[in-house]
């Protein structure tokens, strides 16, 4: 069977491969399966047909106020900030070789932690999503740029960044210490990341960001399967190594950040999705789209969750994790057993 | 001539290293003795000495030396050189330099054993976590060595399996901690990780965890030099893997479980120390065991002693310590000397 065909467009042809492409099909459709579920759950359960009539604009004022301000806004914030953390993490763990290597290590999420503490230490709870944007942006070129020495080497490119990210993680819980309690435990909800009243302003934000960064990461994607291989041979082939990888750490930031600012630092979504991924599609490219699409799924998956959840309100953050592991748990020995890993 | 070189080149490596590590260990000596002169009041060195040789119960300085600084610098050099040792152990059987014993799912799964332990039993006080923590640890490695391939499986299958074990541990904690304001309240304390109020009682309770959690480090050191070479030359030169990486495991969740339960999860050490020992030792796992014990000593100590001096306001743990002294150090070193892979 052809695992590989091209997609010729005048001079421009796209080399596709045919697994990858199925596998980010089926995942884009459960996606879209279980947002229309999503819409329907909640703490006032509404039937699809009442659905469609006010989406058309038929229905009452209650189900126009929860469909349309609440649970479509969640939801389509959901699926983007996911995505974004999804091929974000799959852009890192690529460029770096390393399964463990994604925007945490650069030491966005530390940064990120520290930034939003300082914010409401500093200035009260309304600058605490802005101080984990500058905090994790700070981080994240202030590393760059410690690391930089005649372009970018992966390991200490990662070194360094865990080093910063442990010492900001240090200092995060160093402040959650000194809080008063009240605000700690504020804070211990801010810091695990939440889709609560999200409103069409995220929505607009986190697609219009999409939609300039994911053609670039896709782009990207031709220089990251030569990067994948060793450096020499990468350079044999005539990729310039620095100018792609300053590239992909750049694009791979500001994907990040984006997905930040709408929806907190998410935990486990940049970094489980890809090797999800990549044991989906089975090949050892970089599988960028199906890794956003497993990183919208698994978002949204942790958000309807924490919606549907009936006794205590937690934080999607919470349910990232308890979502994702499993599932990388389960191809782990299911693989296993096959004799693939 | 040419045949004579090449011995008379090892033994200088040896002296060398011998050399080395006779300068760590002085350091560690040094650093003890300054750790038990120092402090929110300074000793005298003859107070210190007649602590140990006429020790008098009801002279303050005596006491002062003899059960809170000492258990702290004895907590303290267990600690570092069990996380020294575990960090070097677990980036040897990985092959993997960012590895950190954290990640076999150790923390994570004591940090969830304290969480639930404060939650449903109200227990407050650090000295009674050890159990909880210990079953915590290990449950988390059991789940984590299985899922890993039981000893069969690819480095890289470790990792993810530590990494996904974690993060699920992780996870229940933070929604439990959301869930309870006291335990949070308990927890944002402990999580620092540090020696403040280390009992003798509580290390002698510990201390055969940490003694046999050392003697399985050393004998795992001979099977990881054949490891490093990758699984099958492993098997080539006959090692049989699985039991060197169950070995291996063991010896590091023994020592982290211990380390945990004492002290709280304390990040970095673990990390820098093998840098450092691969630094000045070389690539031989059984130099670098020793040397990442020693370090991890010293670095610990240093950061609990740099925590208790006046200028922190007296009451830094040590494990924010360590991580703010560790990771310029780490940053420092990395831009002066490069990167030395596995």
């Amino acid at each position: 069977m052809m695992t590989q065909g091209s997609l010729r467009i005048g001079r421009f042809s796209v080399l596709l491969h045919r697994r990858g492409i199925v596998v980010a099909g089926v995942l884009l459709a459960l996606v879209f399966a279980i947002a229309i579920l999503a819409v329907q759950l909640g703490r006032y359960p509404m039937a699809l047909p009442q659905i469609l009539a006010t989406l058309s604009g038929g229905g009452d004022a209650i189900a126009e106020m929860i469909v349309l301000d609440n649970r479509l806004p969640r939801i389509l914030t959901a699926i983007g900030a996911g995505a974004a953390f999804g091929f974000a993490g799959a852009m890192f763990q690529t460029m770096l070789r390393n399964p463990l290597a994604s925007p945490d290590v650069i030491g966005f999420s530390a940064g990120a932690s520290c930034g939003a503490l300082m914010g409401m230490m500093a200035f009260g709870s309304t600058f605490v999503l802005p101080g984990a944007l500058i905090g994790g942006l700070l981080t994240a070129f202030a590393v760059l740029a410690l690391s930089w020495h005649r372009g970018i080497q992966p390991y200490r490119l990662i070194l360094i960044g865990i080093g910063a990210s442990l010492t900001l993680s240090a200092l995060a819980d160093l402040m959650m210490s000194r809080l008063d309690m009240l605000t700690a435990a504020e804070m211990a909800k801010w810091l695990v990341g939440t889709l609560n009243a999200r409103n069409w302003t995220d929505v607009i934000m986190i697609w219009i960001g999409l939609l300039i960064l994911v053609p670039i990461a896709l782009w990207l994607q031709f220089a990251l399967s030569r990067l994948a291989m060793e450096d020499d041979i990468a350079t044999g082939l005539g990729v310039a190594l620095s100018p792609a990888r300053l590239a992909v750490t750049v694009t791979g930031v500001a994907l990040v950040a984006l997905a930040v600012s709408v929806v907190g630092p998410l935990p486990f979504v940049a970094f489980i999705s890809g090797p999800i991924a990549r044991r989906l599609v089975k090949g050892a490219r970089p599988a960028l789209l199906a890794a956003a699409t497993v990183g919208a799924l698994i978002t949204l998956l942790a958000d309807t969750a924490a919606r549907a959840m009936p006794v205590v309100q937690l934080p999607a953050g919470v349910f990232t994790a308890v979502i994702g592991a499993p599932v990388l748990m389960w191809l782990l020995v299911v693989q296993f057993n096959k004799g693939k890993i | 001539m040419h045949t004579q070189t090449k011995p008379i080149a090892i033994v200088n490596v040896m002296d060398n290293r011998l050399f080395a590590l006779g300068l760590v260990v002085l350091g560690l000596a040094l650093l003890s003795v300054l750790a038990l002169r120092f402090g929110l009041r300074s000793m005298g060195f003859t107070d210190i000495w007649a602590s140990f040789v006429a020790f008098d119960p009801l002279n303050a300085s005596h006491i002062v030396v003899q059960e809170i600084r000492l258990p702290r610098l004895v907590a303290a050099v267990l600690a570092g050189a069990s996380l020294g040792m575990a960090g070097a152990l677990m980036q040897g059987m990985t092959r993997n330099p960012l590895a950190d014993p954290g990640l076999l799912g150790v923390n994570a799964g004591a940090s969830l054993g304290v969480v639930i332990c404060i939650m449903l039993l109200g227990v407050t006080n650090p000295a009674s976590f050890i159990w909880v923590a210990l079953g915590g640890g290990f449950l988390a490695s059991l789940i984590v060595f299985f899922l890993g391939g039981a000893g069969r499986g690819s480095p890289a299958r470790l990792i993810l399996a530590g990494a996904a074990v974690s993060a699920l541990f992780l996870a229940i904690s933070r929604g439990l901690l959301l869930i309870s304001q006291q335990t949070l309240d308990v927890y944002r304390f402990w999580v620092l990780g540090g020696f403040d109020g280390a009992q003798f009682s509580t290390i002698i309770a510990l201390a055969p965890f940490f003694g046999i959690g050392a003697l399985l480090a050393g004998l795992a050191t001979f099977s990881l030099n054949a490891l490093i070479l990758g699984q099958d030359t492993a098997k080539g030169l006959g090692i049989r893997v699985g039991l060197a990486q169950l070995l291996v495991g063991l010896a590091i969740v023994v020592l982290c479980a211990a380390t945990v339960a004492m002290a709280g999860p304390i990040a970095f050490v673990g990390l820098i120390v093998p840098h450092l020992a691969r630094w000045i030792a070389g690539p031989d796992m059984r130099w670098m065991v020793g040397f990442s014990a020693c370090l991890g000593a010293c670095l610990l100590v240093a950061a609990d002693l740099l925590g208790r001096l006046a200028i922190f306001g007296g009451n830094m743990q040590a494990g924010v310590m360590a991580a703010l002294i560790g990771g310029p150090v780490l940053i420092w070193l990395v831009r002066r000397h490069g990167v030395h892979k596995l």
